[in-house]
């Protein structure tokens, strides 16, 4: 019986952190068609940033870093990506290959600027928490309810604000969108400053539990994007029941099997549910 | 004579190597119904998204108050006061109704939104009814009616509306056409609609006529007995049989 409590909190705790990489995919690939395989690096450059600044204000620091994710996300997507996509509709090959070249260039600028390999980021535990007998670290807490808030605040913004609207609008006809008059470039650059940031912040947890070395941003990508397209890309709601099930992988995984094994289990169901379903457990219709 | 508010000057327009629009030359005054008639393939859609800045000119100008249109993007034009209604993908489907027309108002001022909506919904109380219903389970006439709507949200200082009546039930062209004829007289704005339905001649002041991309006539339904307009319409359909 407390196996079983401990795997669900804990199985629930890494969806959480798993979940924040991919809804920063799902927030992006929703509103522009594009997968950013960048973010991952992103993140960790501005995780690197908050580790620079750690030992001033460690809540200053992490507002750096986030504002840094989300800078670069927006600044990235109107200098370079909406240019390219109002010449080249819908190549994803060619964003594949941008994406990818940008998050090679960000683990580049990394090494450049910080000299240092590995680093791990102690967060401050935020005091601890014992729920139905387990025992939690404040950070681990807050990850889950960090994404069970920013989905509330995404339904809430995307339902009643007059911009939040438009950006349902864009991510459904972007041809309409821009003939009402909604400017589609900007909702464009706030989609990829979110899921930047959010990628800052998958990086920078990811950092307190782990440790961050150059490489860690591709694979927290990958992983967030495997997870989305399980999930169903573009469904944030499909991605995140996603994250569930692959957390609960992980955590029960590790009384069931040795963690050698994880990745092979956990890719594994993947594949099975790519085959059976292609587009995804709740489809690829955008939600929420 | 009313202002001039529209100038299309020798506009051709290509999509790849095909020329979809060749040469053609027209004006659109204040007050008026403009109809643009011709079979399927004359170019008719692709010469209306042209002024609204969908496709670049191959050649020729747009100028719109006399300002030249050349380099104007699709979302300046509508802040300019552009407003298209495009033929097909005119709605927002995950939205409802509301929402929708609410985004067709995305630019008019915030204290008209409210006034605008009550004019739509008198322009088409079926809209009223379904107010909180998502898009894409209305009828094929409703979405067009939401789709005119939304173009009506907006303050436009022209309307292009492309083929409102296509796919629709008889009876439901006749109350479309007309609504254009409320909305021209109510705004004093210009329309210029692209139509194959031969009930256009009722609400139309003027025709431009176009086959193959090219202009056929452009004449004043006024100064056309019905039979001469019936001929010049029936003839581009005929035309295009026998090619």
């Amino acid at each position: 019986m407390e196996i079983l409590v401990r795997g669900l909190v804990n199985g629930v705790i890494m969806a959480g952190i798993l979940g924040i990489p991919v809804m920063g995919i799902a927030v992006i690939y929703g509103m522009t068609g594009i997968i950013n395989f960048a973010i991952g690096s992103i993140g960790v450059f501005s995780a690197y940033i908050t580790w620079y600044f750690m030992d001033r204000n460690v809540l200053l620091a992490i507002l750096l870093g986030l504002s840094c994710g989300f800078g670069l996300g927006y600044l990235i997507q109107v200098l370079l990506l909406t240019p390219v996509f109002e010449r080249r509709k819908g190549d994803l090959n060619l964003f594949f290959l941008i994406t990818n070249s940008l998050g090679l260039i960000f683990v580049g600028l990394t090494r450049v600027i910080f000299p240092r390999p590995t680093i791990r980021l102690d967060l401050p535990r935020l005091g601890s928490l014992t729920l139905l007998g387990v025992s939690l670290t404040g950070m681990r807490l807050f990850a889950v309810l960090f994404v069970v808030g920013c989905l509330l605040l995404l339904w809430l913004v995307e339902t009643r604000t007059r911009v939040g609207k438009s950006w349902r609008a864009t991510s459904q006809n972007l041809r309409l969108a821009k003939v009402v008059g909604i400017n589609t470039g900007q909702a464009f650059a706030v989609a990829s400053g979110i899921g930047c940031m959010l990628g800052s912040l998958g990086a920078i947890l990811w950092g307190s539990l782990y440790n961050l070395t150059l490489t860690t941003g591709f694979q927290l990508t990958f992983t967030g994007y495997i997870i989305a397209v399980v999930g169903g890309i573009g469904n944030i709601i499909g991605g995140m029941v996603a994250a569930l099930i692959m957390g609960m992988v992980i955590s029960f995984g590790g009384y069931g099997f040795a963690g050698a094994w994880q990745s092979v289990v956990l890719y594994g169901i993947a594949m099975v549910v790519l085959v059976l379903a292609p587009k995804g457990i709740l489809g690829s219709e955008r939600s929420v | 004579m009313s202002e001039l508010v529209l100038e299309v000057r020798n506009l051709s327009l290509a999509y790849g190597a095909t020329l979809a629009v060749k040469s053609i030359s027209f004006e659109a005054f204040e007050d008026e119904i403009l109809a643009i008639v011709g079979p399927n393939g004359a170019g008719k859609s692709t010469l209306l998204e042209a002024v609204a800045g969908l496709h670049m000119a191959r050649e020729g100008s747009i100028a719109f108050k006399g300002r030249s249109l050349t380099g104007t993007s699709v979302f300046r034009r509508r802040l300019m006061g552009i407003v298209l209604v495009p033929q097909d993908e005119n709605i927002f489907p995950g939205m409802t109704v509301r929402e929708n027309l609410e985004m067709g108002a995305f630019r008019t001022r915030r204290g008209n939104v409210k006034q605008k909506l009550q004019y739509v919904f008198d322009l088409f109380p079926r809209l009223k009814e379904r107010e909180r219903q998502m898009a894409n389970t209305l009828s094929g006439g409703e979405r067009r009616m939401l789709a005119i709507g939304m173009g009506v949200t907006g303050e436009a200082q022209l309307y292009l509306i492309d083929e409102p009546s296509v796919g629709l039930a008889p009876r439901i062209v006749t109350k479309v056409l007309e609504s254009l004829k409320t909305l021209q007289r109510d705004t004093a704005r210009p329309i210029v609609v692209a139509e194959q339905n031969t009930k256009v001649l009722h609400v139309a002041q003027r025709l431009l006529g176009m086959e193959a991309g090219e202009r056929r006539f452009f004449k004043s339904v006024g100064s056309l007995s019905q039979e001469r307009l019936k001929e010049l319409y029936l003839g581009l359909c005929e035309r295009e049989r026998e090619a």
